[in-house]
């Protein structure tokens, strides 16, 4: 980065782009979450007559762009299905951020997320990279999903001593929670 | 550096030297953040150069670089995005889980915005999508075909076109949209839509005939639409009852449309309908008069072309066009003034021949060996069909013989010359005389070998024969040894044919002892050794007869394949002898049937495709359709496949194939019969014709009927072997064995009926309703096996001496009135027929109102007993009183002869 675009990065005229990858298994919400952060960035315009088109499934990834904290945000929304968690790891080289979201409410698969979390974690390519990881334990909304606590537990999260790492129980539906989890990420990414 | 070297440098430009892993590792600037469009778009480039260029990119290689290109959908650049899509489409066929980008594409060809590349990112996701994933964006691809974006819409089409194929009844759940699409505005998109259209109704007729007749009424815009309307009005009166034209008026009509494109195209599909009358052509060929004079040269080469093709087959409706097609021949276009002088040469009448042979001198420098060759095959059946022109035309020839020119073309000169001596005789001598000048200078080896080998046919029969033997003789001194080879061979051809000759060519043949070359002085000493003994140049040069080369080649085949055989010398007298005219016509046959692959592909260099067409060359009227020898290898290529027939021996002989149904029934069923030395196999080919049925285990069931020859009751049923599936029109075929132990051939009527289950199936897919089905029979009519069967129709070349030879003590008379047949030539082909034996002496030919006639015919029985017969006929009043005499080494054999007339 040129000194001129530094120059004007600190003082907030230029954004600086970070691009973050975000994971987890299929219904957990990624998408949604995304779809948040973009019409919270979007100028509000006049509400638009037509419903935000349905979240579906995504098939292979999808790629968004938004402004958060003075920093421009390329994600890459990656999609859940089983198929396509093998091709992941063609999108960890040039990723500056982890964000992990997990269905509290679906116990029966945490042992699942465990699983796909920790081979993710031993990749080469994030082994070198100690990038930051935030963790949404969505679907607070829905009632008996487990707690952050119980989340960690479950999927033993403590033994991430090697990066930095949050959990923030939150709930896409209504917003509650995302943007303390990216508040979270953002300052992370700018202290690098 | 010299200027020249800096041009070739600019040309290859940035490609110059690139090789995959450079570019491989410059594609990592693809993972940079942020993207440098300009710099992806050159390496994408540089990516897809290299894929053009057939490099071969690995799975893994591909899949890398796919992954990396993914990464692109960041950047919002659209050049950058569009390269994007090509390089997808690209890499999905050779790269793993391309259907990653999914989503991403989706969303581009919903972008609100009217980004340019909505249609190509439709296009990219029909590559990338695969049967399981339809489903998920058949919503999005139903709204794309509807969009008022005629580029989008026309993609949408396009990519449901090539979905199609696999996913039938998807696309056919969109037939509302596609309706919907056809009444829009862009022209383009109306024509996809109708394309589209069409695939989804194909198979319901009714249906199609009501698309054409719909859309006749000028709803559409489009040119292009109009003319898929006529093509498949075409297809639909192509399946109708010959002689019924219920979409002609369509047609005509059409020729009065505002674009040229579709008056052509519907002048050509009258032009190319069946059996079609010279009052439909009258519309027609007056719209292709027109574009004649039109000043776009593609217009007029089409329509001449055209032209062209219907003088083949109605010469006379072409008649009107002639003055402007003279016109033509001064055409700058090279192209459309040879059409207009071949088209001229067909329709022409005798008196402008002399005018156009004229022009034609001119013209013939002007243009490429390809179309020289076309010319001179015009000017061939121009001779042909004007007799009395033939010095004209052969001075023609002559002249451009002398002239320039390649191989091929310059063998098309001779071909036509040799035809024309061939069909018209009181051209000979002058023709000889130009090939004779023409061997003095000639480059090609082949051709001299050709000429010289007529010379020494034709020259002995001629009224001066010494003339020719200096040509001749001069080859010897002057030319290399394959020519002088042949030069041996045609003098001690006049040697033979010419006692007042034969003292002076032996001089010449002696000298040609000293030779340097073996070929030649061996062929002169064994000349020299024959040519004083009457019956050995009989044998070996006044023989016209040959083997059949097909059957002798798969004779020798099978002896060089079979270790236990090896033991005894091949026995050569179970090869067909035919005689050099039979020769001559199957060589024709086969000529004529690579010409005929060659003239689509000679065609379609110089515009679009056309069906091939119906030579008009003599030698294609004259052949033969088929030739035994070559049928019987090819049944015998297809059973040595299956396992259970491989092991039956060598065939003797397979019959003509016999009709056991009507052509028009459920199922249609031919049988061949086969004999081999100890079995009889029969060959039922079966086909289909109910669309909506599947058969499964088609068994043929054959009884033995009725037969009054005791030997029938060894015959054993041996083996049968079904036909798995029978599918709607594709054929297969259903075998039946039986034994003949000893040899024994008896003859015998079958009764035959198929048994099979039968599934309902879906008409359009081939599907079967159901895993169940019914068993059902279906009965055909009855089977004769006869004599004919086991008979080989075999030349000689002296009947009477083999006659005699035979002597009369193996004689088997038997006399028969014939009272059903009314003349002599109905009973001469029912005998041909009945004993599949081969006329001699050209016996076979019978005068109209002939009272007597004697037929002679010989033949080998299988086994390989030479049997010769003759065969008297006197007309009664009450039909043919007929006496067949066979002699035979077997006695009996000619008793089963004789029998097998009655």
């Amino acid at each position: 980065m040129g000194f001129w675009t530094a120059f004007l990065t600190t003082l907030g005229i230029v954004r600086r782009r970070v691009s973050i990858l975000i994971l987890g298994l299929d219904n957990s919400g990624k998408t949604t979450i995304i779809a948040h952060f973009i019409r919270a960035s979007s100028v509000p315009a006049a509400p638009s007559p037509t419903s935000p088109p349905p979240i579906v499934p995504t098939v292979g990834f999808s790629l968004e762009k938004f402004d958060y904290e003075n920093l421009n945000f390329t994600v890459f929304d990656m999609s859940g299905q089983g198929r396509y968690r093998e091709l992941w790891k063609h999108y960890y080289d040039d990723t500056d951020g982890l964000v992990w979201v997990l269905d509290a409410g679906d116990k029966e698969r945490m042992a699942v997320v465990r699983e796909e979390l920790w081979s993710v974690l031993s990749h080469k390519a994030l082994q070198q990279k100690k990038i930051p990881i935030v963790f949404f334990a969505n679907k607070m909304d829905l009632e008996g999903s487990l707690t952050p606590q119980e989340c960690i537990a479950a999927l033993g999260l403590e033994e991430i001593r090697d990066r930095n790492w949050n959990i923030v129980a939150s709930s896409a539906v209504n917003g509650e929670g995302l943007n303390r989890g990216l508040e979270w990420l953002a300052g992370q990414l700018k202290e690098r | 550096m010299n200027l020249g070297k800096k041009d070739e440098d600019s040309d290859a430009g940035l490609f110059f030297h690139i090789d995959k892993s450079t570019v491989l590792q410059e594609a990592r600037a693809f993972n940079e953040t942020p993207i440098n469009p300009r710099k992806c778009r050159l390496i994408l480039t540089k990516i897809v150069y290299l894929l053009y260029q057939s490099e071969v990119f690995h799975t893994q290689e591909a899949t890398e670089t796919f992954f990396s290109i993914t990464k692109l959908f960041q950047s919002q650049d659209t050049p950058l995005r569009q390269m994007v899509y090509l390089l997808i489409k690209e890499l999905s066929t050779v790269a793993e889980d391309v259907i990653m980008v999914t989503s991403s594409l989706m969303r581009d060809m919903n972008a609100k915005s009217d980004v340019i590349y909505r249609a190509n990112a439709i296009r990219a996701l029909a590559k990338i999508t695969d049967s399981s994933m339809l489903q998920a964006i058949e919503r999005f691809i139903k709204q794309a075909i509807v969009d008022k974006n005629p580029s989008v819409s026309s993609a949408a089409l396009v990519s449901s076109l090539h979905l199609f194929g696999a996913n039938k009844d998807v696309v056919r759940r969109w037939a509302n949209e596609v309706q919907e699409s056809i009444n829009s505005k862009g022209p383009i998109t109306q024509y996809h839509a109708l394309g589209l259209m069409y695939q989804i109704r194909q198979h319901d007729r009714m249906a199609v005939i009501k698309l054409v007749q719909n859309y006749s009424r000028g709803s559409l815009r489009s040119p292009l639409a109009y003319c898929m309307l006529i093509r498949y009005a075409c297809k639909i009166m192509e399946d109708e009852e010959p002689g019924s034209r219920s979409l002609y008026d369509l047609l005509e009509g059409w020729l009065r449309h505002k674009h040229d494109m579709v008056v052509y195209e519907a002048a050509r599909a009258i032009c190319d309908l069946r059996d079609v009358t010279s009052k439909e052509l009258f519309p027609a060929v007056s719209a292709l008069q027109l574009m004649l004079v039109n000043h776009k040269p593609t217009l007029r080469f089409a329509a001449i072309r055209t032209l062209s093709k219907l003088a083949m087959t109605h010469p006379a409706a072409v008649f009107p066009c002639n003055l402007d097609m003279e016109n033509l021949i001064t055409d700058p276009n090279r192209s459309i003034a040879t059409f207009a002088i071949t088209t001229l040469l067909k329709t022409g009448n005798e008196a402008s021949v002399d005018r156009l042979m004229k022009q034609i001198t001119g013209f013939m420098n002007e243009i490429s060996d390809e179309f020289k060759i076309i010319v001179i095959d015009a000017i061939r059946s121009l001779c042909l069909k004007f007799p009395a022109k033939q010095s004209l035309m052969l001075n023609f020839l002559s002249n451009v013989l002398r002239d320039e020119g390649g191989y091929e073309y310059k063998r098309a000169i001779v071909d036509a010359i040799l035809d024309i001596i061939y069909h018209i005789p009181e051209s000979k001598e002058f023709a000889l005389s130009h090939l004779c000048e023409f061997i003095e200078d000639c480059e090609f080896n082949k051709l001299a070998v050709r000429i010289l080998h007529l010379l020494g046919r034709e020259g002995p029969k001629t009224s001066k024969p010494s003339k020719y033997i200096r040509y001749i003789y001069n080859r010897v001194i002057l030319e290399n040894a394959t020519v002088r080879a042949a030069a041996v061979s045609a003098l001690a051809r006049f040697a033979v044919h010419l006692p007042e000759l034969r003292d002076r060519v032996k001089v010449l043949l002696t000298r040609c002892l000293d030779d340097n070359e073996d070929e030649v002085r061996d062929r002169a000493v064994m000349y020299l050794r024959i040519i004083d003994d009457e019956d050995l140049c009989k044998r070996y040069i006044a023989d016209e007869t040959t083997y059949s080369w097909p059957s002798l080649e798969r004779k020798l085949v099978e002896y060089v394949n079979d270790e236990a055989a090896h033991s005894s010398a091949f026995d050569i007298s179970t090869t067909p002898v035919i005689t050099a005219a039979q020769e001559r016509a199957e060589r024709a046959r086969v000529a004529t049937a690579a010409a005929e692959l060659a003239v689509p592909t000679l065609r379609s260099t110089q515009g679009g495709p056309t069906p091939s067409a119906p030579s008009s060359t003599p030698a294609a009227r004259g052949a033969v359709p088929s030739a035994a020898g070559d049928a019987q290898a090819g049944y015998a290529a297809a059973m040595e496949k299956i396992p259970e027939l491989a092991g039956l021996g060598s065939l003797f002989k397979s019959s003509k194939p016999v009709e056991l149904t009507e052509s028009e029934t459920e199922y249609v069923v031919s049988c061949v019969k086969h004999v081999f030395s100890e079995h009889l196999v029969f060959q039922f080919d079966c086909r289909n014709t109910l669309n909506d049925s599947l058969l499964e285990n088609v068994n043929v069931v054959m009884k033995l009927e009725t037969s009054e020859d005791d030997d029938a009751t060894a015959l054993v049923q041996d083996k049968a072997i079904p036909i798995q599936r029978l599918i709607y029109d594709i054929p297969g075929t259903a075998y039946v064995v039986y034994s003949r132990p000893g040899g024994v051939c008896p003859t015998a009527t079958f009764s035959n009926a198929l048994r099979f289950i039968v599934k309902d199936c879906d008409p359009s897919t081939g599907e079967p309703d159901s895993e169940e089905g019914y068993e059902d029979e279906y009965l055909l009519e009855d089977l004769d096996l006869v004599t004919a069967d086991y008979m080989l129709p075999s030349y000689i070349v002296d009947f009477k001496r083999t006659w005699e030879e035979l002597g009369e003590a193996t004689e088997v008379t038997e006399t028969y009135a014939l009272t059903n047949v009314a003349s002599i030539k109905a009973a001469v082909q029912n005998l041909l027929q009945l004993l599949g034996m081969h006329p001699c002496d050209g016996s076979d030919m019978v005068k109209d109102k002939a009272t007597t006639h004697t037929l002679l015919l010989s033949g080998v029985y299988v086994g390989g007993t030479k049997v010769v017969c003759r065969c008297r006929m006197v007309l009664g009043d009450d039909g043919v009183t007929l006496e067949v005499t066979a002699r035979s080494p077997d006695q009996d054999v000619g008793r089963r002869v004789v029998d097998a007339v009655c």
